[in-house]
């Protein structure tokens, strides 16, 4: 079953798209990682699935159901980009309040546990005006699993989070993927989303600009590998063949006396590369190859 | 929708304003039934008045203040939650109609609970529950919660509300009389859609307010159904 299916789902503001036309299916089980710059849409388009703002046209479903509707809406857990929490409850009432909005009563115990889960043991009789930035972060999280979801959209979960209990939250999200849940989330950390995500879409202007699980993004950005070689000098006669050679089999080539930097294609082409540098008995002293982080795909989109 | 009845049922109760509220019409009732004997000595009253003199005060109070203590207690209940963001988690749990009909009940379920005390103060001193009585105050109260809903939908700013609620409680009651005692025939026709119009007769045509009530809490639906958060 699809977890997440959108047509077309648009958003104006006047006469802006904000988000403009996307279509897209998340599959059940995946953990999808949504990039984007500030404004993009990504919010926007959260907050369209969630039932928070609603769309301008075009359609969607969640969990199978077209949404948003009561029926659907038990069956995710929404821990929306920017949320003040009801100060006047403790983060025990918190979680039992929103949970039983969602059709389910829960215990004390279970409300321990999943506080637990995200770091926040022994606060659970605190009152929220008394947390700090990223305690509030961390109950934002509690609230939108406590009633054991299907579907968990979470809007830069560790953003404002220090490392010890951002990594915290990776195991909490690597543990929901574990159960089979299906976890839809934004970032601006783009390792955290390297690390924990089996499928990417990043998104500009209000579009979906490129769209894939991990490999499949890495296999496109690939085009753009950076083969860097330190060697000896190469002997006069066979310096205009191999320089022709080598700007035959890349782009950008940079020639230097005993450094050659030339972006290729694919991985075949590296031993390609090598091979013609031997064959014309030049002596090689080391080979840089730099794949494209998703920072860097991030960048180029 | 029963979870957020409940909540804003205790939160009510919470506030300052609140316990004001509830200490003035306690206060009210309590005093209006000991001295209503008073009434009767100075104004010639019928038999039937004279039965229900011991609400006197309490209706009193309620009719020109009434709306003015709705507003002063519920003019932020739905936009506060916006405002401040938390109805994004109401939004993204149930449906509107939910969360605007939980809000509704809890209100509606405070000032019922603090008018039943308020008769029961005065059947003490009367020895009677006057039940008819009882229910055109609840009908009262419930046009006028769904009155201070619908301010709160429409205008998003609680600061706003809070300006608005005080100026139409203490307008609403005089807008009201006239409206419905005015022989301006081009003014007179709007007392069909005043409550205090189906107050003044001791008959059932009460029940109607009910219907005003539900009129507001339609449209304050529409409304909010097509707010974003």
């Amino acid at each position: 079953m699809k977890a997440i299916e959108t047509k077309q789902l648009t958003k104006m503001y006047g006469s802006i798209p904000v988000v403009g036309g996307i279509s897209l299916v998340v599959e059940t089980g995946e953990v999808f990682g949504f990039l984007g710059r500030n404004g993009a849409g990504k919010s926007t388009f959260i907050n369209m699935l969630t039932g928070i703002i609603r769309p301008t046209s075009g359609s969607f479903s969640l969990l199978g159901v077209n949404g948003p509707n009561e029926r659907m809406k038990k069956h995710i857990g929404v821990m929306p980009d920017y949320s003040t929490l009801f100060d006047s409850m403790s983060a025990m009432q918190h979680l039992k309040f929103l949970s039983s909005l969602s059709g389910r009563s829960v215990s004390e115990t279970e409300c321990k546990h999943v506080l637990q889960l995200v770091g926040l043991e022994g606060v659970g009789k605190k009152k929220v005006s008394k947390f700090s930035f990223g305690m509030k972060k961390k109950l934002g999280i509690a609230q939108a699993i406590i009633h054991n979801p299907s579907l968990i959209f979470l809007d830069e979960p560790t953003s404002g989070l220090d490392a010890e209990s951002a990594l915290h939250i990776h195991k909490l999200i690597d543990s929901l993927k574990q159960q089979g849940k299906t976890v839809f989330m934004t970032s601006h950390n783009l390792d955290e989303v390297e690390k924990l995500c089996t499928t990417i879409a990043i998104m500009k202007d209000g579009s979906i600009v490129k769209s894939g699980t991990m490999d499949e993004l890495r296999s496109y950005y690939r085009s753009a590998i950076t083969v860097q070689l330190k060697h000896g000098p190469i002997p006069t006669g066979e310096a205009q063949k191999l320089y022709s050679w080598l700007e035959s089999v890349g782009t950008e080539l940079q020639k230097d006396a005993a450094l050659t930097t030339i972006t290729v294609g694919s991985e075949q082409k590296i031993a390609e590369i090598i091979r013609a540098f031997t064959n014309c008995h030049v002596n090689i002293f080391r080979v840089e190859v730099n794949e494209p982080s998703l920072e860097e795909m991030f960048l180029a989109e | 929708m029963i979870a957020i009845g409940k909540r804003e049922f205790i939160g009510m109760f919470k506030s300052v304003k609140s316990i004001i509220i509830i200490a003035v019409l306690l206060l009210t009732a309590f005093y209006s039934a000991k001295y209503s004997e008073i009434l009767t000595a100075g104004i010639s009253l019928t038999e039937t008045e004279m039965e229900d003199i011991h609400t006197g005060g309490l209706l009193f109070l309620l009719l020109l203040f009434g709306q003015l203590f709705v507003m002063g207690l519920s003019h932020d209940s739905i936009n506060r939650e916006s405002h401040e963001r938390t109805m994004r988690f109401l939004v993204t749990r149930t449906s509107r109609p939910r969360i605007l009909l939980g809000k509704f009940a809890g209100a509606w379920l405070f000032w019922v609970v603090c008018i039943v005390i308020s008769f029961l103060l005065i059947s003490i001193f009367s020895l009677n529950f006057n039940l008819f009585i009882f229910s055109q105050v609840i009908a009262l109260g419930t046009f006028q919660i769904a009155v201070a809903m619908l301010l709160s939908i429409v205008i998003p700013k609680p600061s706003v509300t809070m300006f608005l609620g005080i100026l139409i409680g203490m307008l609403f009651p005089i807008v009201s009389f006239w409206i419905v005692f005015t022989g301006n025939k081009w003014i007179s026709w709007l007392k069909f859609g005043n409550p205090y119009y189906y107050l003044v007769e001791d008959n059932y045509l009460f029940l109607v307010i009910f219907g005003l009530a539900g009129l507001i809490m339609a449209a304050a639906m529409v409304i909010f159904n097509r707010r974003e958060f």
